[in-house]
């Protein structure tokens, strides 16, 4: 459950913003999560609503956005998508990577980003 | 930098932040990489399942490794000290870093950790994670190479159903190797399994109880180790 720990960090990130800029309320937050983070949203959004209760930001909503993969190989200059791994036996396709092209070890350059995008608040 | 606006009563504001939250994490396991290559250690960290054989690996590495280098061990564990007496025993400085209920280790808590060892006096350093294939992942530590440690009793389609932990990691230990035929695995199909997901990674055999492959793998960490002096 690691998700419980980074949203202990969003939370008390969007604390301090809310009281070095003395805001009264804030409506939502919305956080860009990228595919080979492995957070899951629901999961993200259920640590926010339990985590804000009694705070100053209580009654606030957190959307999560996500933010598709990208990868770059070496080898064959390829950028795009990853290549997922058809068959493994997955619900959800599972981004590999392995090169889309040329089947080389590629490097991601997108996809593992986990940032509070904007705040969305009453003054 | 939070960026500061002007904001009037009764208004709604979109404000944009750009906050990464595992920056936080990854600034620190830069600073500890800097402090470890300052004093020109190389620190290798442990992944794997609970009761995949990661300490037991560790012990074989200790024992084949110590004489030749000085060496110190930092335990991740939940809430047992087993593990870290078991390296311990063989003479190794060890930290225990108890997470309580945390389900993986950070660069806070291995930060900590290399401040209580005289870093003068080290040379390798093993940082043995939670036993977790899914939240150490996203927890770089400034080591130098992460292991997954896997074994042949989790059955044969692990590497599947836990693809996050290898696209990070640099090396595959496949352990109990000798089970694999009771266990009605096939080594081969995991190791295709790993290939899969990352061409590059290098995947060894192993069977820790009886010594097979062991070898190979401090041989590995060696390179990791002297790869650090080259450069």
């Amino acid at each position: 459950m690691h998700e419980l720990s980074i949203v202990s960090g969003i939370v008390e990130s969007v604390l301090n913003f809310v009281a070095a800029q003395q805001i009264s309320k804030v409506v939502d937050v919305r956080l860009s999560v990228g595919e080979l983070t492995n957070l899951q949203p629901e999961q993200l959004c259920f640590c926010y609503t339990a985590l804000i209760e009694q705070t100053a930001i209580a009654g606030s909503k957190l959307e999560v956005e996500a933010v598709p993969a990208v990868v770059s190989c070496p080898h064959c200059s390829y950028q795009g998508p990853p290549k997922y791994w058809a068959d493994a036996l997955s619900l959800a396709p599972v981004p590999t990577l392995q090169c889309p092209q040329c089947g080389k070890a590629t490097e991601a350059t997108q996809g593992h980003e986990c940032a509070i995008k904007t705040i969305k608040y009453v003054a | 930098m939070i960026p500061t606006i002007e904001a009037s009563p009764e208004e709604i504001y979109d404000i944009e932040l750009e906050k990464t939250l595992l920056q936080a994490n990854a600034k620190l396991a830069k600073e500890n990489r800097a402090q470890l290559d300052r004093h020109d250690i190389t620190a290798i960290d442990f992944m794997g399942a609970i009761g995949s054989g990661k300490t037991t690996l560790i012990g074989r590495m200790a024992a084949k490794l110590k004489d030749q280098f000085n060496l110190a061990m930092f335990n991740g564990d939940a809430t047992t000290v087993d593990d870290v007496n078991l390296i311990a025993k063989q003479g190794v400085p060890t930290v225990q870093l108890a997470t309580i209920n945390g389900c993986h280790l950070d660069a806070n808590l291995v930060g900590k950790a290399l401040r209580k060892i005289d870093l003068n006096k080290v040379d390798l350093i093993f940082i043995e994670n939670i036993g977790n294939l899914i939240c150490p992942a996203e927890f770089p530590l400034g080591s130098r190479a992460r292991v997954v440690v896997v074994s042949v009793t989790e059955g044969p389609y692990m590497v599947r159903k836990h693809p996050h932990m290898f696209l990070g990691a640099d090396i595959v230990v496949i352990n109990k190797i000798d089970l694999a035929e009771v266990m009605g695995v096939n080594v081969e199909d995991l190791a295709r399994d790993v290939h899969t997901l990352k061409p590059d990674i290098k995947v060894m055999l192993t069977s820790c109880k009886t010594g097979a492959g062991v070898d190979k793998v401090a041989a590995a960490l060696l390179a990791i180790k002297e790869s650090r002096a080259d450069a």
